[in-house]
């Protein structure tokens, strides 16, 4: 059987990492085109063929919807660049740059719930080659979260290893750092204010479950949020300190 | 965690230890007599259950399953420490189930285990359901950092050991897994006997045709109270045939009971893989360890086994000795805090519908 054109396209990149749902690859469209980062979502055997189908195909298309709706509103997501829906295979935007949880020190992924033990504390700050300071940072995620649940996107997953500084093209840039948020795999819309501080909540948990003393980093970012989503604020608040 | 050894806080016992443990937290009543021996083994000298068994289409009321419980917890103790060979003057603790569970049978349980705490001033030890159900797991299959899927009537749970607690990962956020398809079950009037789960099971072997219903999964949390409305919404379909196909049918485009037993537990079952995949992958281990009476399930059983397989993996499952609430898992779980000190004081041994698995210290393990 000849392959389809996303699976010979996965067979000739590079497989950077597999989760639960899906595999990652680096991968390049044509010789001379930028790099673009793949995600396809394998098939799960244990689920009912058609059943598992259907549910690619959503999820896929799901999220990719999520980008574009983020994409025409400005916030700053990975583009877009090619999406089989049916092989559950979505190419995006190729980030040169580095995931949050990385740059701020946190504690590994792996087994982060059971035998914390904190592995690079004494690595040298990393934020410096962006040119950014950490209050600085966590405004920006502040600031790209409220512009996210602004156009109603709930990303459903936020932590620190789903954010990404993109690195500047040159130490002298002159360009702001600018605060990258990805992987939108269980994204939803909502106008809820409920979905939306449950969003912020999920944030705060893996803040505090990931970086020491993440306390007055979480309110930072709440400030620059709060500034933001403006009028909508106080709802989102009250829903958050209910718990 | 694999590489790490730690020391455990249960010292060896210095002598032979013997709990009796009684749970009823639902329709069963179970008593069972667990042996932890001076060698470190562990016996299960005897496991006996009686289950309240409602007509078709009839759920267990809590007052009348309490009725059940005090007319044969009697009975089944005795026949308990008759098998055994073990007399109650030997008992160490008693141990009962403190909950979750239904109010009314758990309360005419905790008597019954208070008045023999008093007749032969045995301590009493109150255990949760869950963590019993856990640790009978865990000492049945020897599973060694398992993400645990707790499935049954009332519990849905996907858990993980850490810092002696059994966390909650996911869960159902509002009706649990046992009882979608126990309530399934009353709607095409399946038989309870032994277990409406297990006739659902049965009739799905034999349903062929995969119906759309929702697929809810949240992160590690899932919902089916709307999964179990559309499945019923198909019994008022104009497609729906409540006698299944008639033998020489050509009809292709109609749904039998059959067809509907098979979409739910394919449809459900994918979603508990899902979230216990997940939650496998957060914490990186590689064992799946499940309990519950859905655990008895086979599909499940085997679907799980596919995903732990793919992930080189391993898939424990028990039978429904242990996997359906029993009196033994109760008589286990208050034995390893017994033996750690542990004992539930007279004006304490109250008992609560609500009593969460991530409550409970597990002063037991490192």
């Amino acid at each position: 059987m000849a392959l389809s054109l996303s699976q010979s396209l996965i067979r000739a990149s590079l497989p950077i990492s597999q989760g639960a749902e899906a595999k990652v690859y680096k991968a390049q469209l044509s010789e001379t085109s930028l790099p673009i980062l793949l995600k396809y979502r394998f098939q799960k055997h244990y689920r009912h063929p058609s059943l598992d189908n259907n549910l690619t195909r959503t999820r896929i298309a799901g999220e990719a919807r999520a980008l574009l709706k983020c994409l025409r509103s400005g916030v700053n997501v990975p583009g877009i660049r090619m999406v089989d829906a049916a092989e559950g295979v979505l190419g995006i935007e190729w980030i040169e740059g580095q995931s949050l949880r990385k740059l701020l020190g946190g504690t590994e992924e792996e087994g982060d719930d059971l035998d914390v033990e904190a592995t690079d504390t004494e690595l040298e700050n990393p934020l410096k080659d962006y040119g950014v300071s950490v209050e600085e940072l966590m405004k920006l995620v502040g600031i790209e979260i409220a512009k996210m649940h602004k156009i109603d996107v709930i990303h459903g997953d936020l932590t620190t290893s789903n954010m990404m500084l993109r690195r500047p093209k040159s130490v002298e840039s002159t360009l702001a750092a600018e605060l990258v948020l990805i992987d939108f795999g269980l994204s939803y819309q909502s106008t809820l204010t409920e979905d939306k501080a449950v969003d912020l909540y999920v944030l705060e948990r893996a803040f505090s479950s990931t970086h020491p003393d993440s306390e007055p980093m979480f309110a930072t970012v709440l400030v620059a949020y709060a500034n933001v989503m403006d009028k909508d604020w106080p709802a989102i608040r009250n829903r958050l300190e209910d718990g | 965690m694999p590489g790490k050894t730690r020391h455990s806080p249960l010292k060896n016992a210095d002598r032979d230890y013997l709990a009796l443990g009684l749970e009823g937290s639902a329709n069963k009543f179970g008593a069972g007599i667990m042996k932890h021996s001076k060698d470190g083994s562990t016996t299960v000298l005897s496991n006996i259950r009686h289950t309240y068994i409602t007509p078709p289409g009839e759920g267990f009321q809590p007052r009348d399953t309490a009725l059940h419980h005090r007319e044969w917890a009697l009975k089944v103790i005795d026949e308990c420490l008759v098998k055994s060979g073990v007399s109650m003057h030997e008992i160490d603790c008693i141990c009962f189930t403190k909950g979750p569970g239904m109010g009314a049978p758990l309360q005419s349980v905790a008597l019954i285990a208070r008045t023999l705490s008093l007749l032969f001033n045995r301590p009493l030890v109150g255990v949760n359901h869950c963590v019993g159900h856990i640790e009978m797991g865990r000492e049945i299959t020897g599973a060694q950092n398992p993400v645990v899927l707790y499935v049954s009537g009332g519990n849905t749970q996907v858990i993980a050991y850490s810092r002696q607690c059994y966390r909650i990962f996911g869960e159902t956020l509002d009706i649990a897994v046992g009882n979608c398809l126990d309530r399934f079950a009353r709607i095409i009037d399946l038989s309870n006997d032994p277990s409406p789960g297990y006739n659902i099971e049965q009739e799905a072997k034999k349903g062929k045709r995969l119906v759309s219903l929702p697929y809810a999964t949240k992160g590690m949390d899932i919902s089916l109270s709307g999964i179990l409305s559309a499945v019923e919404a198909h019994t008022l379909d104009k497609k729906f045939r409540s006698k299944g196909a008639s033998d020489n049918s050509l009809e292709e485009d109609i749904i039998t009971p059959q067809d509907l037993c098979f979409s739910l537990q394919e449809t459900v079952f994918a979603m508990l893989v899902e979230i216990t995949e997940r939650a496998m992958a957060h914490i990186g281990s590689k064992e799946v360890l499940m309990v519950g009476g859905v655990g008895s399930n086979e599909r499940l059983q085997q679907m799980m086994a596919i995903m732990a397989q793919e992930r080189q993996g391993q898939v424990f499952a028990m039978d429904e000795r242990f996997c359906i609430d029993n009196g033994i898992m109760i008589a286990q779980a208050g034995l390893l805090s017994y033996r750690m000190g542990y004992e539930t004081p007279l004006a304490k041994t109250t008992c609560t519908q609500r009593f969460r698995t991530d409550e409970v210290h597990v002063a037991w393990r490192a």
